[in-house]
C-alpha cells in the first residue's frame, strides 16, 4: 500500500493516474456520445421510441435515404465551398498577416493583439455583425463597394442563392483569421534568423527564401493549422442561423445545419446522426493528417 | 597589392548607439585579416556590415573595386561562416552545400560534382547524405565552410567560427582554416576574440575596442610595437604587466616606484627625467638571463610541465613565465631582469606608447 501510494505521489504512478484522468473524462463525454451517434444512425428512431435504447434495427435505410434527398447534392457542394473557401481564405490571409507582422514596426504586437478579438468573440455575435455588414439595403459592405466603383446596383449577399454560401464564408474567414495569423506566427518565429541571413549571402531573393526556407521549415505547422481549420471549419455552426438560417432555398445549407435541421427541425434524429456521421469521415480524414503532420514535431 | 575590400571613413549607428566610429581598413586580395576586441566592441558589427547584413551610417565600403553600400547581400558575392553555423536544418549536406548553385543557374550535374570535390578538400565525402542534426560540432563545422568555398566568392567572412569547438578541435582547425585560405588564393576576414587565433592565423590584425579600430598591422608588429596600453595589454598570453613608475634623473633609465625597492630599469631610448609613465613588461620578458634588476617574493605558482605561470606578492601582481617545469616555489624569491628593447612607457593619461 506505501509503495503505491508513494509511486502515486512522486513516481510512474502519478502519471498514470494523470493520463487515466484524462482518458476517462474522455470516454465519458467524447467516446460515448460518439459511438451512441454512431448507433443512432443505424436505426429507426421516431418521437416514441426516443429514450430507449433498444430500437428496431434499420441497416443502411438511413444513408439511402439521406443520400437520394433532392437537396443532398447542393449540401455537400455547399459544404465543399464552406471548408475549402473558408480554409484558403483563412490560411492565405492568415499567412500573409503573419508574415506582415513580422516586420518590425511600432505597435506591431499591440495591432496584432487587437485581431484576436475575432477569436474570442461567440460565433452568433460575429453572425450577427456580419448579418448587418453583408445586408442589401443598408449593408456596409454594399456601400463601400459602392462608393469605390466596383459594384453599381446593391448585391444581396444573403438572400441571392448564388452568394449566400459566399456570405457566410466570408464572415468564417473572418471569425478563423486570427487563430491561423497566431498559429503562423509562432511557426514563423521559431525559424532562426541566421537561416534567412545565410540563404541572402547564397544568393538568394525574398520569393525564393519564402520557398526554399519558410515553407519546408513551417511544414509541420502548415499541416497542423490547415487540419485545425478543418475540423474547425465542419464544426462552424452558429454562423448560419446568424447570418442566412441555411437560405435562401437550402442554398447555404452544409452538412452540420442539415444534420441539425433533421434532428431539430423534423425531429428525425436517425437522419441527422447520419449526416454526422458522414462528416466524421471528413473530420477523420483531417485528423490523420493532422496527427501525420505533428509527427515531425517529435524529431528535433 | 589591389585591394580586395577597402573600408573608409564607416560610422554605424544602431538609433543612439554609436557602434561603428570612423572604421578605415583595407584589405588587400589574398590576406587574411583578423578582427579581435573584446566583447561588444563591434566586430561582428564590422563583418555583417562588410556582408550587406547592416547598413552604414556613412562612409565607403568597396568590394574589388565596386562600390558597395547599398548593394544587397545577396549581390555582394561574399561568403560567410557564421558562429552559429546556421546549416539549414531541412537539407542534407549535398543540399546545403549546393544551396547557392541552385539561384545561380548550375545544372543539378555539375552542383553534384562540385560538391564532391569540395566535399573531398574538407574531409566530408562520407557525410553527403546526413542532415546537420546528425553531425557532430566539427563536421557542421566543416559543412559550413564547404558552402562558402563552393561558392568561390570575393571575399570570405568568418564570424567566430571556431568558438563552439573544443580547445583541441580549435587548435586543429586553426591551421585548416588557414592551409584552406592559403589554398584556394582567397582573401578571408576572421572575426575572433581570441588573440592568440588572431596571432596565428591572420597576416594582419586589427584590434577593436568601442567601434573603434585601436591599431592594425601584422601580428608581430602589434606585439613589438603596441601603440597604446589597451593594445598592449590585449595582445600577448598571459597579458602585459603594467607598473607605475617616472623618468628618472639620467633621462635613459625608468624607476619603478611601486615595486618592492623601486628598481631602475635602464631603457634603449630618453624619457624625460621626473615624468610620470606607465611601464608595460611583458611576463615572458622577466626571465631575461641578464644580471638581476629586482627581486620579488612569489604568491603562487602555476605549472603545465612545460612552462610555469607565477603570480607575484606585489601591488600590483606581476605575472611571469618561466619555461620547463618551473624551479621557484611559493614565498621564495624571484630575480628578475629585462632586456632595455623590452621594456613598453605608455603615458598615464593618455595611454599613448612614448
Ligand atoms: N541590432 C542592434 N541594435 C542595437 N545595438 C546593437 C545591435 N547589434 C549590436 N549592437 C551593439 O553594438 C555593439 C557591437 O556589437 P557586436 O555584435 O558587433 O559586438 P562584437 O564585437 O561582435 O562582440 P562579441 O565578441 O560579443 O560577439 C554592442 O554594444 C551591441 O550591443
Ligand atoms: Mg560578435
Amino acid at each position: 500500500m506505501r509503495r503505491i501510494l508513494s509511486s502515486i505521489t512522486d513516481g510512474k504512478g502519478f502519471d498514470l493516474v494523470l493520463v487515466g484522468v484524462t482518458m476517462i473524462f474522455l470516454l465519458a463525454l467524447a467516446g460515448l456520445p460518439l459511438v451512441y451517434n454512431v448507433l443512432l444512425s443505424f436505426q429507426e428512431v421516431d418521437m416514441f421510441n426516443l429514450a430507449a435504447f433498444q430500437r428496431p434495427w434499420a441497416g443502411l435505410e438511413n444513408y439511402r435515404e439521406v443520400i437520394s434527398q433532392p437537396e443532398f447534392g447542393l449540401v455537400m457542394k455547399n459544404t465543399g465551398i464552406f471548408v475549402f473557401g473558408s480554409i484558403a481564405g483563412q490560411f492565405v490571409l492568415g499567412f500573409a498577416l503573419a508574415i506582415f507582422f513580422m516586420v518590425k514596426f511600432p505597435f506591431a504586437s499591440t495591432i496584432r493583439g487587437v485581431f484576436l478579438v475575432s477569436w474570442v468573440m461567440p460565433g452568433l455575435v460575429v453572425g450577427a455583425i456580419w448579418g448587418l455588414i453583408l445586408a442589401g439595403d443598408y449593408g456596409v459592405l454594399n456601400a463601400i463597394l459602392q462608393s469605390l466603383g466596383i459594384i453599381d446596383g446593391t448585391v444581396f449577399w444573403k438572400s441571392d442563392p448564388r452568394l449566400s454560401i459566399w456570405a457566410v464564408t466570408i464572415a468564417n474567414i473572418w471569425l478563423g483569421l486570427a487563430f491561423n495569423m497566431m498559429l503562423l506566427s509562432v511557426g514563423l518565429a521559431a525559424i532562426p534568423r541566421d537561416l534567412y541571413e545565410a540563404a541572402e549571402l547564397d544568393g538568394a531573393n525574398g520569393l525564393q527564401r519564402f520557398a526554399t526556407i519558410t515553407v519546408p521549415m513551417m511544414r509541420s505547422t502548415i499541416g497542423a493549422v490547415l487540419a485545425l481549420g478543418l475540423i474547425y471549419t465542419l464544426q462552424q455552426f452558429d454562423l448560419f442561423p446568424a447570418i442566412t438560417e441555411g437560405g435562401p432555398a437550402n442554398s447555404s445549407t452544409v452538412a452540420q445545419y442539415w444534420a441539425w435541421q433533421w434532428s431539430f427541425r423534423i425531429f428525425d434524429f436517425a437522419k441527422g446522426a447520419t449526416v454526422s456521421v458522414m462528416m466524421l469521415i471528413f473530420v477523420l480524414v483531417a485528423s490523420i493528417v493532422y496527427v501525420w503532420s505533428t509527427r515531425a514535431e517529435v524529431r528535433g | 597589392m589591389t585591394p580586395q575590400i577597402e573600408i573608409s571613413h564607416v560610422e554605424k549607428h544602431y538609433g543612439a548607439f554609436h557602434a561603428l566610429k570612423d572604421i578605415d581598413l583595407t584589405i588587400p586580395k589574398g590576406s587574411f585579416v583578423a578582427l579581435v576586441g573584446p566583447s561588444g566592441c563591434g566586430k561582428s558589427t564590422l563583418l555583417r556590415s562588410i556582408a550587406g547584413l547592416e547598413s552604414i551610417t556613412s562612409g565607403d565600403l568597396r568590394i574589388a573595386g565596386e562600390r558597395m553600400n547599398e548593394m544587397p547581400p545577396r549581390k555582394r558575392d561574399v561568403a560567410m561562416v557564421f558562429q552559429s553555423y546556421a546549416l539549414y536544418p531541412h537539407m542534407n549536406v549535398l543540399g546545403n552545400l549546393t544551396y547557392s548553385l541552385r539561384f545561380k543557374g548550375v545544372a543539378k550535374a555539375d552542383a553534384r560534382e562540385k560538391a564532391n570535390r569540395v566535399a573531398s578538400t574538407i574531409g566530408l565525402e562520407k557525410l553527403l547524405d546526413r542532415y546537420p542534426r546528425e553531425l557532430s560540432g566539427g563536421q557542421r563545422q566543416r559543412v559550413a565552410m564547404g558552402r562558402a568555398i563552393i561558392r568561390e566568392p570575393k571575399a570570405f567572412l568568418f564570424d567566430e567560427p571556431l568558438s563552439n569547438l573544443d580547445a583541441a578541435l580549435r587548435v586543429h582547425m586553426r591551421m585548416e582554416v588557414r592551409a584552406l585560405h592559403d589554398r584556394l588564393g582567397a582573401t578571408s576576414v576572421y572575426v575572433t576574440h581570441d588573440q592568440i587565433e588572431a596571432m596565428t592565423m591572420a597576416d594582419h590584425v586589427v584590434v577593436m575596442r568601442d567601434g573603434r579600430i585601436e591599431q592594425q598591422g601584422s601580428p608581430l608588429t602589434l606585439y613589438d610595437t603596441p601603440a597604446n596600453r589597451f593594445v598592449a595589454g590585449f595582445i600577448g598570453s598571459p597579458a602585459m604587466n603594467f607598473v607605475d613608475g617616472h623618468g628618472s634623473e639620467d633621462g635613459h633609465s625608468v624607476r619603478l616606484d611601486a615595486l618592492p625597492g623601486a628598481p631602475v630599469l635602464p631603457l634603449d631610448r630618453r624619457v624625460e627625467p621626473g615624468r610620470p609613465v606607465v611601464a608595460g613588461l611583458r611576463p615572458e620578458h622577466l626571465f631575461s638571463g641578464g644580471e638581476t634588476q629586482f627581486s620579488v617574493p612569489i604568491r603562487v605558482v602555476e605549472s603545465t610541465g612545460s612552462i610555469a605561470y607565477y603570480t607575484t606578492d606585489t601591488d600590483p601582481e606581476l605575472m611571469l613565465v618561466e619555461q620547463g617545469r618551473g624551479k621557484l616555489r611559493s614565498g621564495d624569491s624571484a630575480a628578475l631582469s629585462i632586456a632595455p628593447g623590452d621594456i613598453h612607457l605608455f603615458d598615464p593619461m593618455t595611454g599613448l606608447a612614448l
